[in-house]
């Protein structure tokens, strides 16, 4: 299954999953729509809208050119170029990416414990080192400053009382 | 009229040159859009109070469209969607040592097209929100829905893709309060959930952290800036002349075009281009170098941001993103865009439009000295600048309502936003989603109260009906020309084998 079809296939689980929680409030009559009117519409319209994605990524994937590698040669029609290797150095990328989702979430987790200034602080420093900074002075420099910074604009000159 | 002037004051002023020096910046830099970046520093505009926070969110807003034809002409790096146009021709001019006159010309292309926007948006806003005077909640239901659907066949890739993030984007509207009845919706006993998801944590999120995801994952190298000198900046006559037409016809394409929902500035540069490829006397030329593939969409996409502010100002209905967090940014400064806003707020409505002209000249005046500084910025390494962007990220969603809630909706935002744009999906649809969600249903079920229950009262008007045609129009008109282009090319396909065999 292609990466459109899981995706159409995620976007109707969950329209559905919106649909049942929505089941809760009421339609009411026309003349004073409830509560319910419009989540009912917009997920009816959502599974539907999934389910002509898949449809079509479906129709798609079965009628477009297959890559000329698994064509077996080039004299066979609609034949698409090779679909181009992921190069080594592309890895190691997305589980950067990844890594900092997870930096992301302890962060989240850990504001109200450690506070703005010190998470803020770690943030950066292993945001830095995982998109590549080199040493640990130059992140650390850095996030001392992005951290000092914001603290002084929020919290001292705006007043936003952060944790 | 005369509130035109509160523009120059001297706070009004300030506002007005760091927002339009933060919008070249950010124009500068690719990734981080207007949208963005006008998320980032709303809780700093809160504090200036309406009328200076609105110039500065509307000088980024703005000043992003100047910013981004520098990369695109000195490093072939389009800092903002609407001057990926600009690179094809911009970058070669570069290469023929015309970097200088490149620039020049798309700076004075932006003020010729940016200052004729602002005279059009001064003439025209009052008139449509006289009109919109006489709108009901049907005709704000119709606007609203045809403004969705035109965005989803807009948006460049798929429309059902587009029209799937539009009602994600509904859908995400629903989460607490109702508008009309007060139920509390979707929040799963969340406190923090039942105000509503927090917009400008959303923003930030789609915005902001998924750029640092997707920069994380692909991390480019910087690429070297070409070193332009002032005395190099003066275009020749020869350019000057061949920039006057494409200038002036890029001008009232990207207004016209700025006035339909959907991202305006990089569909009216497309336009520009495209019809420069059509009408130029040196139309050969285009592709190659020419100074018309700079003059033309550079003054499209100027205008074009100058005509979307007209459905936000007059209307209340924002169709791009940095529309929709200038709305945001409205209400939470207690000022409601609409027709009563000239009349509620006329030192605001006033001050903005005034500010557009200030901010026209410091952008002319800034982008053309500055302009290697300027280029400078784009070769900050991200791995530096990132890191900066997720914490700025952060602290701007918790100071929306001092909650960690949204800096959950924020990262939520942010890994969704990532995900979704390596499939395929825009997220700008889902954002307008979200704001116009409210907006959609508070009109429907106004509308339907008032008609008693008949369906057939949200067409009652002709406006509603007119735009409820064109709604309709716009949904079956992609599919019946795609069937049509299929059947046409099926017989044309048979037509050639016929011809073959004869051969």
């Amino acid at each position: 299954m292609g990466r459109d079809r899981w995706s159409a296939a995620g976007l109707a689980v969950l329209a559905i999953a919106y649909l049942l929680a929505g089941r809760r409030y009421p339609l009411d009559t026309l003349a004073t729509p409830g509560p319910g009117v419009v989540p009912l519409t917009a997920g009816v319209a959502l599974l539907a809208t999934a389910v002509w994605l898949f449809i079509v990524a479906g129709f798609v994937g079965a009628g477009s050119a297959r890559p000329a590698r698994d064509a077996g040669g080039l004299f066979e029609e609609r034949v698409a170029p090779t679909r181009p290797t992921e190069s080594l150095m592309q890895r190691p990328m997305r589980w950067t990416a990844r890594a900092l989702c997870v930096a992301l979430i302890l962060y989240t987790v850990l504001l109200p414990w450690l506070g703005f200034a010190a998470s803020s602080f770690a943030l950066v420093v292993i945001a830095a080192r995982l998109m590549g900074a080199p040493g640990w002075w130059r992140p650390i420099v850095l996030a001392l400053g992005v951290a000092g910074v914001a603290h002084l604009l929020f919290a001292r000159w705006l007043g936003v009382p952060l944790p | 009229m005369s509130e035109l002037f509160v523009a120059l004051t001297p706070a009004n002023l300030l506002a007005c040159f760091i927002g339009t020096v933060l919008g070249t910046v950010v124009g500068v830099l690719p990734g981080l859009g207007p949208a963005g970046a006008m998320a980032l520093v709303l809780p700093l505009t809160l504090k200036m109070g309406p009328t200076a926070g609105l110039i500065m969110l509307a000088g980024i807003y703005y000043g992003a469209m100047y910013g981004g034809s520098t990369t695109s002409i000195l490093v072939n790096v389009p800092g903002e969607g609407a001057s990926v146009v600009t690179t094809i021709d911009g970058y070669r001019l570069a290469r023929k040592g015309r970097a200088g006159a490149a620039l020049a010309v798309a700076a004075i292309g932006s003020f010729v097209a940016g200052t004729f926007s602002v005279v059009a948006l001064q003439l025209t806003a009052p008139l449509v929100a006289r009109a919109a005077l006489a709108f009901g909640p049907a005709e704000y239901f119709a606007f609203a829905l045809l403004g969705l659907v035109l965005l989803g066949n807009l948006t460049g890739g798929s429309r059902a893709k587009s029209l799937a993030m539009v009602l994600l984007g509904i859908m995400l509207s629903t989460v607490g309060m109702d508008p009309l009845g007060g139920t509390i919706r979707f929040t799963f006993d969340l406190a923090g959930a039942q105000a509503g998801l927090s917009f400008v944590a959303v923003t930030t999120g789609l915005f902001g952290i998924a750029e640092v995801l997707a920069t994380a994952a692909e991390r480019a190298p910087t690429t070297p800036v070409a070193r332009v000198r002032f005395r190099e900046l003066y275009p020749s006559r020869e350019e000057l002349r061949r920039s006057v037409a494409p200038m002036l016809r890029g001008t009232v394409l990207g207004f016209l075009v700025g006035l339909v929902p959907g991202p305006a500035a990089t569909i009216a540069s497309f336009v520009s281009y495209g019809v420069e490829k059509k009408v130029s006397k040196h139309r050969a030329e285009l592709g190659t170098g020419a100074i018309e593939g700079v003059a033309g969409p550079e003054a499209a996409n100027n205008a074009a941001a100058g005509g979307g502010m007209i459905p936000l100002l007059s209307l209340g209905l924002p169709f791009t993103p940095s529309t929709a967090v200038l709305l945001s940014g409205m209400l939470l400064m207690s000022v409601t865009p609409g027709p009563f806003l000239l009349r509620d707020h006329p030192n605001v409505f006033w001050g903005v439009i005034g500010s557009f002209y200030v901010g026209n000249v410091m952008l002319l005046v800034l982008n053309l000295p500055l302009v290697g500084l300027f280029a400078r910025v784009a070769t900050i390494p991200p791995r530096y600048l990132m890191p900066a962007v997720l914490v700025l990220c952060a602290v701007a969603a918790y100071a929306d309502n001092n909650n960690v809630f949204d800096v959950w909706v924020a990262v939520g935002a942010g890994m969704t936003g990532w995900a979704m744009r390596s499939l395929g999906f825009d997220p700008a649809p889902l954002v307008l989603g979200l704001v116009l969600g409210a907006v959609l249903e508070r009109s429907l079920v106004q509308a339907l109260t008032i008609a008693r229950g008949e369906i057939a009262g949200l067409w009652a008007s002709w406006p509603a009906a007119l735009m409820l045609a064109a709604t309709a129009l716009a949904v079956v008109f992609p599919v019946v020309s795609a069937v049509a282009r299929r059947t046409l090319g099926t017989h044309i396909g048979r037509g050639r084998q016929r011809e073959r065999r004869h051969l």
